[in-house]
């Protein structure tokens, strides 16, 4: 049987690698308008005259200089695996920019051929290129495509077949004179040094002169002093250090090759992106774009999904806790195991698909946005304030996200580059009020505040944000003092998204939360159900005085009660700790238990005058409210943050946002109800935050290298 | 009388005070750096020592279009060929260009 042939796709970010690894393996990769949307290589499969032919589709690349993990990545496969061909991708309406990474490839003499992808946008642009006769320049086979339109798949086939059995052509790219002499020279060295050489000696010299890491560990030290005489003479005389030079030459060569075969018909150099940039980007109006995009972004998400979640949570409940409960019932399980199953596992399974509608609400809404190429331009506006509280422009996704839901907020942190980035976004992301905490904002606005609610609820979302700000300033002064990432971002041109491209990229992000965040949170949410539906003595007596038997978060609401007695909540109000442990499990729960808890002392009517009774204040109230804005994450988010960042991160949150809320809504009280006490607790509160800076400061320290950019 | 330092402190207190550091304007065949370009300006690159973004075409001798250059903002948007890039104001300040 004959050997099954590797192909490799190669290419710059965003030319439609994958859209043509899609067609040739009938794979359903995920494509987007958005630089990295592959960052690690994917491999598939497709037949051709039964044989079998395994692509690969690797990173997006500007070069193979490794300066990047998925540059890396490429380079790594291309040296090492060795593919039996390389399909490199060249975006016809980018030509010179694309070509440089084609001379690279040429330099390495590798069996390749060329694919010209976006020769329609090309065409708009009034590019003419003549393929031909840039064909007989680089010596390598190509062809032109319109990846985003049906073509000739099998003309392509039948390309890549000849290819795998042509021989690689020379083409060699001629340097400065100085250059080629000082090439020569190493070439001669490593040879005579019995070098292991890679990709032939020219291309190894060429690595040497461009200092790569990568290549220079592979050579002996003795050898590395001579030729550094040599690399530092190229720098000698072209006054630039080599890396620069070679990649100077290297546009010398393409700046040729571009002006013999490419015509410019347009006399405007503008295109049509460039045009909608100057009302987009504009100094006065891409502000308010900006947040009007925002805006309908986060109405997306909180509004078109708050049916769909009210319906899954009926559906969900009425199948998996309460027809499943009835199919047990009459299996006869033992009532404990019925109970995990329907109320732990039931109940689990109803709260992961509550998520899901305003996760795939906001996926559609950030895939429109990634596919139409907006991303990019939203990055950059909102680069400027962000960095103010040490975060890159890009993450001002996540924390939007957040106000949807914290769990794919957390996720969304992926898209930052370095891990200090991706922490600090995600230990932002909770601030931001989710969707779950307005039903008890509205609960206790309505019901208290009716006059002034919309100020109220409004200015629970703007403290949010605040606290975000300062708790930003805060970590940056302490634990996260290293600058954000400096960054080169392409802004590619707009796109029309298309519908499969963003139903495709939706399900691809939809899954993977149901599948592996849901995993985790499903076995949180069950050991949370059944610690809130088991019954356990209680050491706390009834009001008769007698013992009684009570729920294990019951219990911990009871003993948690005395800790929240300087934001306003007294002995007998222990309802409301209660509601704060079920909201761990899911903030709505705190409504839930609201309900429950209070309307079991009384009818329904009474409600908002048991519920005023027990908080005693108007200032009890706010307080708790600000109370449930800011303490810990629920448990799935909690989850998240585990599984992103390790169980350090997730405590660290869960305990600086849980006496954060204490502190605030403390300060809210003490300050709203004046008292003798009040002085006490300022003074407690000051003391805290003093220490806890000096903690930070101390941590900040320790950690300096672990947490870098 | 006051000291050079305080001299040139008082001085930066009052271009704050007015509304931001005075730019001076950049004549054509000026050669500065492509951080110093205002928004509209064409250059060409003189020195570029960073591979990173030579290698994503700005390249010695290239033609370089800022498209967006505001003071206070961390980058700038600048047209290379039919590329367009966010470039750190960190990196512009680098490369040198002279003004056409």
């Amino acid at each position: 049987m004959s050997k099954m042939h590797v192909i490799a796709l190669v290419g710059n970010p965003n030319v439609g690698k994958t859209t043509l690894f899609n067609a040739l393996t009938g794979a359903r990769q995920t494509v987007g308008n958005w630089p990295g949307v592959t960052v690690e290589h994917k491999s598939g499969y497709f037949y051709h005259e039964h044989q079998k032919l395994e692509l690969i589709d690797l990173p997006g690349i500007y070069s193979l200089s490794a300066s990047s993990p998925d540059e890396q990545v490429s380079r790594d496969f291309i040296i090492n695996q060795k593919p039996d061909l390389i399909i490199n991708i060249v975006d016809a309406s980018n030509l010179e920019r694309n070509l440089y990474l084609t001379t690279q490839l040429m330099e390495m003499r590798v069996p390749m051929m060329i694919v010209f992808s976006m020769t329609d946008i090309a065409e708009q642009n009034e590019v003419e290129i003549d393929y031909q006769h840039l064909v007989s320049h680089l010596g390598f086979d190509a062809i032109p495509l319109q990846l985003n339109k049906k073509h000739d798949l099998e003309h392509l086939i039948g390309k890549i077949q000849e290819n795998l059995h042509r021989e690689v052509p020379i083409v060699e790219i001629k340097y400065d004179e100085i250059v080629e002499k000082e090439l020569a020279a190493i070439e001669q060295h490593l040879i005579n040094a019995g070098e292991s050489i890679i990709s032939g000696s020219r291309w190894t010299a060429l690595k040497l002169i461009e200092e790569d890491a990568q290549v220079q560990k592979q050579i002996s030290p003795q050898c590395l002093e001579e030729v550094s005489i040599h690399v530092r003479n190229v720098s000698k005389h072209r006054r630039q250090p080599g890396p620069a030079v070679i990649a100077d030459d290297r546009y010398g060569f393409i700046r040729g090759l571009v002006k013999d075969v490419v015509k410019r018909k347009r006399r405007s150099p503008y295109t049509f992106s460039d045009r909608v940039d100057q009302l987009v980007l504009n100094k006065v109006l891409g502000m308010p774009i900006f947040f009007l995009v925002m805006y309908l972004v986060f109405l997306v998400a909180v509004r078109f999904s708050q049916p769909f979640v009210d319906l899954i949570d009926t559906g969900f409940s009425w199948l998996f806790v309460e027809q499943f409960g009835l199919l047990l019932q009459n299996l006869n399980l033992p009532s404990w195991l019925s109970f995990i199953l329907t109320e732990g596992l039931g109940g689990g399974i109803t709260t992961i698909g509550t998520f899901i509608p305003p996760i795939f609400f906001i996926y559609v809404s950030l895939s429109i946005l990634e596919d139409s190429g907006y991303m990019a331009r939203a990055a950059f506006l909102s680069d400027k304030f962000m960095r103010k509280i040490g975060l890159p422009g890009k993450a001002f996704i996540p924390l939007l996200v957040g106000f949807g839901c914290t769990v794919p907020a957390i996720m969304a942190t992926r898209t930052l580059e370095s891990k200090r980035d991706r922490v600090f976004a995600s230990l932002l992301a909770p601030f931001m009020s989710c969707g779950a905490k307005l039903p008890v904002y509205t609960f206790l606005g309505m019901m208290f505040f009716a006059q002034r609610a919309d100020l109220l609820i409004f200015g629970l979302y703007l403290g949010g944000v605040v606290m975000a700000l300062l708790t930003g300033l805060l970590l940056r002064k302490t634990i996260f003092r290293t600058d954000p990432g400096n960054f080169v971002m392409e802004l590619p041109p707009y796109h029309v998204p298309t519908l499969n491209a963003i139903l495709l990229h939706t399900w691809h992000r939809l899954k993977d939360f149901v599948l592996r965040a849901g995993k985790t949170i499903l076995i949180v949410i069950v050991f949370i159900n059944i610690l809130q539906l088991i019954y356990v003595p209680s050491p706390f007596r009834n009001e008769e005085g007698k013992p009684q038997k009570e729920t294990v978060l019951q219990i911990g609401g009871k003993a948690l009660t005395p800790l929240l007695h300087p934001m306003g909540i007294e002995k007998e109000n222990w309802q409301a700790s209660v509601a704060l442990i079920s909201g761990l499990f899911a903030k709505e729960a705190i409504v839930g238990s609201l309900q429950s808890l209070y309307q079991a002392e009384g009818s329904e009517e009474k409600l908002e005058k048991t519920i005023g009774e027990r908080f005693g204040s108007l200032s009890a109230i706010l307080a708790y409210l600000f109370f449930v804005m800011l303490y810990s994450p629920c448990a799935a988010a909690l989850a998240m943050l585990w599984k992103e960042h390790g169980a350090g991160w997730m405590i660290f949150s869960f305990g600086y946002l849980t006496v954060l809320a204490w502190a605030v809504a403390t300060l809210i009280y003490q300050l709203s109800h004046w008292s003798s006490e009040s002085l006490l607790w300022i003074g407690v509160i000051l003391a805290l935050g003093l220490g806890f800076y000096q903690l930070l400061r101390i941590i900040g320290k320790k950690d300096r290298n672990v947490i870098k950019a | 009388m006051l000291s050079r330092r305080n001299q040139v402190r008082l001085r930066n207190f009052g271009r704050r005070m007015r509304g931001g550091r005075r730019v001076c304007r950049v004549c054509p065949g000026d050669c500065v750096s492509l951080s110093e370009l205002p928004t509209g300006a064409k250059g060409r690159v003189l020195c570029n020592n960073d591979t990173k973004t030579i290698e994503r075409g700005l390249y010695e001798n290239s033609l370089v279009e800022v498209y967006r250059n505001e003071e206070g903002e961390p980058n700038l948007i600048v047209a290379v060929g039919d590329s367009r890039y966010v470039l750190d104001r960190r990196i512009a300040s680098l490369i040198r260009v002279k003004t056409l």
